[in-house]
């Protein structure tokens, strides 16, 4: 009898903890949430009725403020430009990437470890400092406004550490799936391109994702290198729109919803995928 | 097979195009831009040899870099510390909840894929004079019912670390506290629940099992997400730029990034600009050591 | 998959390849400092090369036509200023009449961002062929570096008779201490005077008089709060705006700024304190929010009504009447800065700016760029300035008085009766930093720090940078 009266009362207990954190957890998440419901919502207002009220639910939507944002802000362009510019980052720094850590982690060479360290090392580099002599070099070369003048150093800068997280799937793959490649007479770019690389599927799925979401949303290079309108990518032109329509306020809570659409609606529909994938990145990094 | 994997035309092949490029495009230009931070090297004109003098000037007489520094290290501190405790925090209340713990995680994780620019403009309106949450407080009375009276969030230059500052590590607080509590569950779910269970039986009540147990088993993650957070603290440059318009405070809310890039590419002091370039490097790495020395990373048997 | 590693290969090599040899010189910091520029000279002078071949390809894709660009701090398509609009008209003539042999393409910036990409545009070897710059410290930057081109070859054949006087030419020139280099290096395309516009009405019902001392101002600003109105609206946000109204204070308590330059007297001067003073005084009046307000915000409040006074150049008319309420650009008044009590200073002097345009030294095209200048300075544009926009045109044009805006007319008294007219002090001074650190430390002495340590920064600039 003591005995149920113990375990209810410790129940009853645990339900009030249990309450008390989803009522903590809820209001986080209402803090996660409303600020980004208010830019959907005055996006479809006009500048007047967001003055007089900011409670008050847009009378009439007004979809010019996203037409408006999407023409002046030039943010198709922009759009098709980050994308070009991340994809192209994401293939290239994948087939690199994992050629240089196959390299390390399966050929036999001495100065491997060597070269792994002065892979890692290239981690703790802030971008900031190289944008300088990275700005003068390119522009000499005619390549500031050109995409490629970004996808450079954004391959450069996503290289350290997908070589790092391949190295350590392709670690893991047992060496004696190399050798019976090798009995069957495979050469060493066909065992790395039939055994190694579809055994670390994640991995690549990993290090995408890591430099896909950082490429796409970097201001700073693609700032200082991309002056011209047509070549700007999505932060830029965010960034820039700002300034001549200030006081357009409706239009710039429209110009921000359509940039950061894309990215919540992938991340709605792959979310465990995305949470868990970056985070097995920045674990490893 | 042996000898197959020792082929060195297949091994130059594998690695060039990483090396040539890391070297290329990472490791000249960093010797290029300490070759600059020794030079007076304004744009449209020649770099000029002039010695340490760009380091004097930044560490003796720059008042702006002083600040700049003085900021970069409240971010850094604030966000090491907020970062941890809330982080954990949200790590433990995630693991022991039954019911939408996945519902509540993508939810914290959200803001770190989204662009900081995009953020640091919502922010920006949010913190506004006229709109925002001055608009909301005075339509519910405060002020007066006057939104021009409320905190000048993002303006105000007062005190040590000025209010915007703060305004700014608390959203910077926001946008990646999901990715240390990120970090800290998958720690956390990596310990085997035998080490519980034999907790429990020995008496343990949860909080003491959290102490004893799970701080001590994820203090190489500890040391992991510190060191991510410095980093990315003394990197900050989106959401500062992108919530003070140029111009605005007079560089009273700068840290080192957005002094570098004012002065590399607004008054064109390429050399200068290297200069902070450099200190901001030598900063990173020593953090990283510090950190790793300190926050020891022993890994247990888990 | 192997030919795109062989590509990527050979790609990645060859970039190495240029990059190792072009900055052999830098990786190894010469040792010896003085061996170290001209090695430096050498590898940077190559790099303008490749750069300077792109226009020349850009020619070839299209054809006949000669492509030109021209750089603007504004969006052309988008702007409402009407002054803009013009730059636009002239754009638009200058493509129709010369179509199929001249076009020109304009980039679009805003203000704020402009200086940085057009640096960035010229460190690129990218100049636009044409483009704005503003008179003084600005021009001599792109002068004394060869970035613009020299013109008076190009005005000598009577394009320069059409100008009202050689003195609107004075912020152009670009003295090169008597060398070579001495000579017209922009056109001015109209000049803005800074000028105090009020609302009459507000002034009318408060019993507030048009204040010819600041003593007067200050009273004039007691009345309109008086009534319940905003007395001033002023951006110290966007610092330029403030430093306007600095300016003006620091000219009328007398100080002359060539006594700056040459150390004859320094930024601690009672006069500079005074004007930090009067700063003060007069922040009592602004709008609550004028710390975070910008520009855009501040003069918005002038044309909706909210504050009395605006200080501003003159090229608000353009935006006053472009886009603000119907009728109310008759409510406007303007007057002259008032005089500072108690000074002797000339208190006639008027701060004017001019919109100008520079030349690449490098346009491959100058014949066409030369002919887009003149579009910007012909009869219609200049017309269109005065009548439209509400700036002072800067050629002989006539112009009908009666269809240009009202406040044109008291702007060009304002302007006429001027003894004399001086820069705006932020582009005035040493360089860029040393106007931008003026503007922040005027924002610093709004916000109620002392003027005697508020100067310390602009103090130190000038010590460092410019007394040397």
């Amino acid at each position: 009898m003591t005995n149920t009266m113990t375990i209810s009362k410790e129940k009853k207990q645990a339900k009030i903890v249990s309450t008390l954190i989803y009522v903590f957890l809820i209001l986080l998440a209402i803090i996660y949430i409303v600020p980004l419901l208010w830019v959907l919502v005055t996006s479809l207002k006009n500048d007047s009725t967001l003055m007089l009220s900011p409670w008050a639910m847009p009378a009439k939507l007004e979809w010019s403020n996203y037409e408006f944002a999407w023409t002046k802000g030039h943010l198709g362009t922009a759009m098709l430009n980050s994308l070009i510019v991340c994809g192209s980052t994401l293939v290239i720094s994948m087939i690199f990437g994992s050629m240089a850590a196959f390299a390390i982690a399966k050929l036999r060479w001495k100065l491997s470890k060597l070269t792994m360290y002065y892979f890692l090392i290239g981690m703790m580099i802030p971008i900031h400092t190289i944008l300088i002599p990275l700005f003068v070099q390119f522009s000499g070369w005619g390549m500031s406004n050109t995409l490629m003048g970004i996808i450079i150093p954004y391959i450069t800068f996503s290289l350290p550490i997908t070589i790092y997280i391949m190295v350590g799937f392709f670690e893991g793959i047992p060496n004696e799936l190399f050798e019976a490649a090798c009995i069957d007479g495979c050469s060493v770019y066909k065992m790395f391109g039939t055994v190694a690389i579809p055994l670390a599927k994640t991995g690549f799925m990993v290090t995408g994702l890591m430099s896909f979401v950082s490429n796409w949303n970097e201001l700073l290079v693609a700032m200082v290198f991309i002056s011209k309108e047509a070549k700007k990518t999505l932060p830029v032109s965010l960034t820039k729109f700002v300034g001549p329509y200030h006081t357009n306020y409706c239009q710039m809570f429209a110009a921000i919803m359509i940039a950061i659409i894309p990215t919540i609606i992938a991340y709605v529909a792959f979310a465990n995928q995305i949470v868990e994938g970056l985070t097995a990145g920045a674990v490893k990094g | 097979m042996d000898k197959l994997m020792r082929n060195k035309k297949a091994i130059i092949l594998f690695i060039a195009p990483a090396l040539i490029m890391f070297t290329a495009v990472l490791f000249i230009p960093v010797c290029k831009a300490i070759y600059y931070s020794l030079c007076n090297y304004k744009i449209n004109y020649h770099p000029k040899y002039i010695g340490i003098k760009n380091y004097v000037m930044l560490l003796t007489k720059d008042k702006t870099m002083k600040i700049a520094f003085r900021n970069s290290m409240f971010f850094m501190i604030f966000s090491i510390v907020t970062q941890l405790i809330f982080g954990l925090i949200l790590a433990a209340l995630l693991t022991n909840i039954k019911k939408g713990r996945n519902f509540f995680k993508n939810i914290y994780y959200l803001p770190c894929v989204l662009s900081s620019a995009a953020l640091g403009l919502l922010w920006m309106f949010v913190f506004m004079p006229r709109l925002g949450i001055n608009q909301m407080l005075a339509t519910m009375g405060f002020f007066n019912g006057d939104c021009t009276l409320g905190p000048q969030w993002l303006f105000s230059t007062e005190g040590y670390i000025i209010l915007p500052i703060w305004v700014i590590s608390f959203v910077a607080l926001w946008q990646y506290v999901g990715q240390s509590m990120m970090l800290y569950m998958a720690q956390i779910s990596g310990i085997s629940s035998d080490i519980y269970e034999a907790s429990y039986i020995d008496g343990c009540s949860k909080r003491q099992s959290f102490f004893y147990i799970t701080l001590p088993l994820i203090k190489p993650m500890v040391a992991t997400a510190m060191s991510l957070n410095a980093i990315g603290s003394l990197k900050f440059f989106d959401l500062i730029y992108n919530m003070i318009p140029e111009g605005f405070l007079s560089h009273k809310a700068d840290v080192i990034a957005t002094h570098l890039y004012t002065q590399a590419f607004k008054f064109s002091k390429l050399g200068y600009g290297s200069a902070i370039g450099v200190i901001l490097l030598v900063l990173c790495l020593v953090m990283t050591v510090i950190i790793n020395k300190f926050v020891k990373t022993e890994s247990y048997d888990m | 998959m192997k030919m795109k590693k062989f590509l990527a290969i050979c790609l990645s090599a060859a970039m190495t390849m240029s990059l190792l040899s072009a900055c052999g010189g830098a990786a190894a910091p010469a040792a010896p400092a003085a061996d170290a520029a001209p090695a430096a000279t050498e590898e940077a002078a190559p790099d303008e090369e490749p750069a300077a071949e792109e226009p020349a390809a850009d020619e070839a894709a299209s054809g006949d036509v000669e492509e030109i660009s021209f750089m603007v701090w504004d969006d052309l398509e988008a702007s409402e200023d009407l002054i803009t609009k013009g730059y636009k008209d002239s754009i638009d003539r200058f493509n129709k009449d010369f179509e199929g042999k001249y076009h020109c393409t304009p980039i679009t910036t805003n203000l704020e961002e402009y200086y940085d990409k057009l640096n960035a545009l010229v460190a690129a070897g990218e100049t636009p062929d044409v483009f704005i710059v503003s008179p003084g410290a600005n021009l001599n930057d792109y002068a004394m570096t060869g970035v613009a081109a020299k013109l008076d070859d190009y005005l000598a054949d009577g394009w320069k008779d059409t100008f009202t006087s050689d003195a609107v030419f004075a912020g152009g020139t670009y003295g090169d201490e008597g060398g070579d280099g001495a000579g017209i290096y922009a056109v001015p395309l109209n000049i803005a005077a800074a000028c105090v516009f009020y609302n009459t009405e507000m002034f009318a019902d408060a019993g507030a008089e048009v204040p010819k001392t600041f003593s007067e101002l200050l009273d004039a600003c007691q009345k309109l709060q008086d009534k319940g109105y905003t007395p001033i609206t002023i951006s110290a946000g966007t610092a330029w705006c403030l430093s306007m109204v600095a300016g003006y204070l620091c000219d009328r308590n007398g100080l002359n700024l060539d006594d700056i330059k040459t150390h004859k007297t320094d930024w601690k001067d009672e006069k500079v304190i005074n004007a930090g003073k009067q700063i003060q005084e007069l922040s009592k009046y602004f709008q609550k929010t004028a710390a975070g307000d910008d520009n855009d915000v501040a003069t918005a409040a002038f044309y909706n009504g909210e504050a009395a006074i605006l200080i501003q150049g003159s090229w608000a008319i353009g935006q006053i009447n472009g886009s603000c309420a119907e009728g109310f650009a008759d409510k406007v008044g303007v007057f002259a800065f008032p005089a500072v009590d108690g000074s002797s200073a000339d208190p006639n002097r008027v701060i004017a700016k001019s919109d100008s345009l520079a030349m690449s030294a490098n346009t491959q095209h100058p014949e066409a760029a030369v002919q887009l200048m003149k579009y910007f300075t012909d009869d219609t544009a200049q017309k269109y300035t005065a009548e439209v926009g509400g700036k002072i045109p800067v050629t002989n044009v006539q112009y009908d008085e009666t269809v240009a805006p009202p406040e044109l007319s008291y702007v060009m008294d304002v302007f006429k009766s001027a003894s004399s007219t001086f820069g705006f002090y932020n582009e005035s001074l040493a360089d860029t930093e040393a106007g931008s650190t003026f503007d922040n430390c005027f924002v610093e002495i709004f916000k109620g720090e002392d003027p005697a340590t508020a100067l310390d920064p602009i103090e130190d600039y000038y010590e460092m940078n410019v007394w040397e």
